[in-house]
């Protein structure tokens, strides 16, 4: 992943933490692994030291162990907590999103996403949304368990029937970032991919005016067909 | 059972001839024979899941590949990982406790063993089950079926019901085995042997047996919910009518963080047998190993959340479940310590049991050194889901059940049979699959954490970035699995074949080295008054005083590897 938003920054961040805290671990143990192996393999009249036993080395390992463990814990909880923060909309962006984010209700279906956009227009598959402006994605489900998950973005989230969950990024980068959801959804869950596109606010107002402009037109087409009987 | 005359048993009548040695066992309450049906049953589901996992890595070889249709894909998907858990390294871990704890605190036999029998009979039943839904169809949810995919509006075929089914049965006999064993532990100790001195592995069975009791019903009971739902307009998981699908996740979850715990417990449990016995010196600092074993199935259940960090569950939550995972890395660290302390001071014997000891210790080092990654929260939002997440899960996991499974086996497998397993196939097999689990699953953290491949996919895309990964833990995968058959050949050609054992062929410090290989039904003749955590040792020692013996009787069996 090549993190395009303050949280994924953040998590970034937090993952080359986690990497050196796990690189530590499996080095410690297998080194001192390899070194017992290495220097107690039987040979003839060496025997075995007598077993031995000290309290007060069991709790100096107790203790650096639970030292270690609560440096990562903070850590966790520090960096989850940047990562969670709303950034907040940069100049370049959409002037309507300045004070709070620009709202997507992004849906998740078998096996495609929909995306709802504040002014009525939605469109599938492709999410787009304006250049250094904070956008909080409200996650649905109208079916099973799915995941958005675009990780250049953001970190994944569920969308579960029944509940809201969110998701909120913003990118200062135009262009088209990939994602795949991430829970098992049935038959054609490999390949339920989405993609978000970001583009200028210009060009993100055009987008959503067209759209909802096309919707529209469908929409009296269908319409006036089902009026004049051509359909049922 | 030993064929050996035995002038001081008078039977009137005996008929003379035996019925056949399969009755026998088919029908027999022993809990030797029916942890030999566990453990010979679990080794043969093992192969199964090598041949489901072959073909979804030869499926994942190349991108975009059409050799499994998708519903094929996710079938072997649910296959593989319930026949991993529950047909393989759960029955594995219960079947050598079965066999061994009993012998190990001394006791002739077990305190409920219909209720055992009941518990085997119905395990076999779920295995039955399971691969009976080839009849018809198997399940395509995935390894844990979250709902509400698993309702019948997603999935309208029988495969869901098959594997409740199953996964209950086995789970109810499970539950059966640890109240037998655990009643045995408690009540059924030879004199002196009181809790301290109770062997690590005895001590792990007990624990295990405690979780099993708690998680057991946990996953029975959302099961049966399942099951309504399904098949009875239930909607305990169904949204919109007051059901909840996360209650399932949590019900789930509980269930499959215990036993992911009761794996590495009875790994570990193995290994400090083991390492302490080809280190000719007795555990370091048993005590605080005994304890940290009881503090991970306590911390290692009550994070279950760890798993659904990306759930809308609160904040608080998370934290929580990520304060139980790091908690975990000082008890898992303080027996890490302390099994390395012991062989610092000893004297190794590089036999089989102990190499594959060894290969457990830093397979599971690697699979839970990347658990703290998936445990800190934020983290977490990254990783889950993704490959790395399998190849955490399967570094420890194979690591726990593949290789401390292995070490146990080739350690008790001359009590079980009386003969040794082959040592030279055994350090081939070890050698090939600790370069086929590396090769296997590290690639598997890179495509995962570097470029985010999502897991249980039935295909990859090409172009991003992870078709040479794929390629070579799919060729990892099959090294590993050949690995891993030619222990299993091993077994199989040493049962009749292997050279004579002896009774305490290791110079063992416990109980079940004191009675035949293989032990009479009723396992021992005299028990020995337990003095110590010892007692092996003290009747060498006696024995030695006695005889005026000046050699230390333990090194006269042992060979200088």
């Amino acid at each position: 992943m090549t993190p395009h938003s303050p949280g994924t920054d953040q998590i970034d961040t937090l993952l080359q933490i986690g990497f050196v805290a796990a690189a530590i671990v499996v080095v410690a143990i297998n080194v001192a692994l390899l070194y017992a192996v290495r220097r107690n393999r039987a040979r003839r009249g060496v025997a075995p030291r007598p077993a031995g036993s000290s309290r007060g080395g069991q709790l100096r390992v107790g203790a650096a162990l639970t030292a270690f463990a609560a440096v990562i814990f903070i850590l966790g909880v520090i960096f989850t907590g940047k990562a969670r923060e709303t950034p907040e909309s940069g100049s370049a962006g959409l002037a309507a999103a300045k004070s709070k984010p620009l709202t997507i209700k992004a849906t998740g279906q078998q096996w495609l996403w929909r995306y709802d956009y504040p002014n009525g227009a939605f469109s599938y598959y492709k999410l787009v949304v304006p250049v250094d402006t904070a956008v909080e994605l409200e996650l649905l489900s109208t079916d099973v368990v799915h995941t958005w998950n675009v990780p250049d973005l953001s970190g994944k989230r569920d969308a579960v029937p029944g509940k809201t969950n969110k998701v909120v990024f913003l990118t200062d980068e135009e262009g088209e970032y990939g994602g795949q959801s991430a829970t098992l959804s049935g038959q054609a869950y490999g390949a339920m991919r989405t993609a978000v596109e970001v583009v200028s606010p210009q060009a993100y107002e055009e987008f959503v005016k067209q759209q909802r402009a096309d919707i529209n037109s469908a929409q009296d087409r269908v319409v006036g067909l089902i009026e004049n009987g051509e359909v049922p | 059972m030993s064929q050996k005359p035995r002038p001081e048993l008078v039977i009137d009548g005996f008929p003379g001839k035996r019925r056949p040695r399969w009755v026998e066992l088919a029908t027999s309450a022993d809990h030797k024979d029916l942890g030999r049906i566990l453990i010979g049953g679990s080794l043969g589901f093992l192969f199964i899941a090598l041949v489901e996992l072959l073909l979804m890595r030869l499926q994942l070889a190349i991108p975009e590949n059409t050799f499994l249709s998708p519903v094929a894909f996710n079938r072997m998907l649910s296959l593989y990982g319930t026949d991993a858990i529950f047909l393989f390294a759960l029955p594995l871990a219960l079947g050598l406790f079965y066999y061994v704890a009993p012998l190990q605190v001394g006791s002739r036999g077990t305190a409920l063993p219909r209720l055992g029998q009941i518990g085997v009979a119905l395990w076999v039943m779920g295995a039955v089950v399971l691969y009976a839904g080839f009849l018809f169809t198997p399940s395509e949810a995935g390894v844990n079926p979250l709902a509400p995919l698993s309702e019948i509006a997603f999935l309208s075929n029988n495969g869901v019901d098959a594997w409740a089914t199953a996964t209950g049965l086995a789970t109810l006999g499970f539950v059966f085995i640890a109240i037998d064993l655990l009643t045995t532990l408690r009540n059924l100790r030879a004199p002196g042997m009181a809790w301290r001195r109770v062997p690590v592995f005895s001590w792990a069975a007990a624990v295990c047996c405690w979780l099993l009791l708690t998680i057991g019903p946990v996953l029975l009971a959302a099961l049966t919910m399942l099951m309504i739902d399904r098949n009875y307009d239930g909607i305990f998981f169904a949204d919109g009518s007051g059901g909840a699908p996360l209650l399932w996740q949590h019900f789930s979850w509980i269930f499959f963080s215990g036993a992911y715990m009761l794996i590495l417990i009875f790994a570990f449990g193995a290994i400090a047998e083991i390492v302490a016995a080809f280190s000719g010196r007795p555990l370091a600092n048993r005590g605080v190993v005994m304890g940290s074993l009881a503090a991970i199935a306590v911390l290692g259940t009550l994070a279950w959340m760890q798993n659904m960090l990306t759930a809308p569950i609160g904040i608080g939550w998370m934290y929580f479940a990520m304060l139980m995972s790091l908690a975990l890395i000082v008890p898992f660290g303080l027996i890490v310590f302390n099994l390395i302390t012991t062989m610092l001071g000893g004297v190794l014997r590089m036999r089989a049991p102990l190499l594959f000891a060894l290969g457990a210790i830093s397979s599971i080092s690697i699979g839970l050194a990347a658990e703290i990654d998936h445990s800190m929260v934020a983290a977490a939002w990254e990783l889950k889901n993704t490959t790395d997440s399998t190849a955490a899960t399967h570094f420890a996991l194979v690591g726990g059940a593949v290789f401390g499974g292995f070490a146990a086996l080739y350690f008790w497998f001359p009590k079980m049979t009386g003969r040794t397993m082959g040592e030279n196939l055994a350090r081939i097999s070890f050698g090939t699959m600790a370069v086929g689990i590396l090769l296997a699953f590290v690639p598997l953290f890179f495509a995962g954490g570097e470029q985010g491949e999502v897991v249980d996919a039935y295909k990859f895309f090409d172009h991003t970035g992870v078709n040479a990964y794929n390629l070579i833990a799919s060729i990892g995968a099959l090294v590993l699995a050949a690995g891993i058959v030619m222990t299993l050949v091993n077994a199989i050609l040493s049962r009749v074949n292997g050279p004579e054992a002896g009774h305490d062929p290791w110079g063992g410090d416990s109980l079940e080295w004191f009675t035949l290989s293989p032990p009479e039904p009723h396992n021992f003749d005299v028990l020995p008054d337990v003095r110590s955590a010892r007692p092996m040792r003290d009747i060498r020692d006696a024995i030695a005083h006695r005889t005026g013996s000046t050699a230390a009787p333990a090194q006269e069996t042992q060979p200088v590897a």
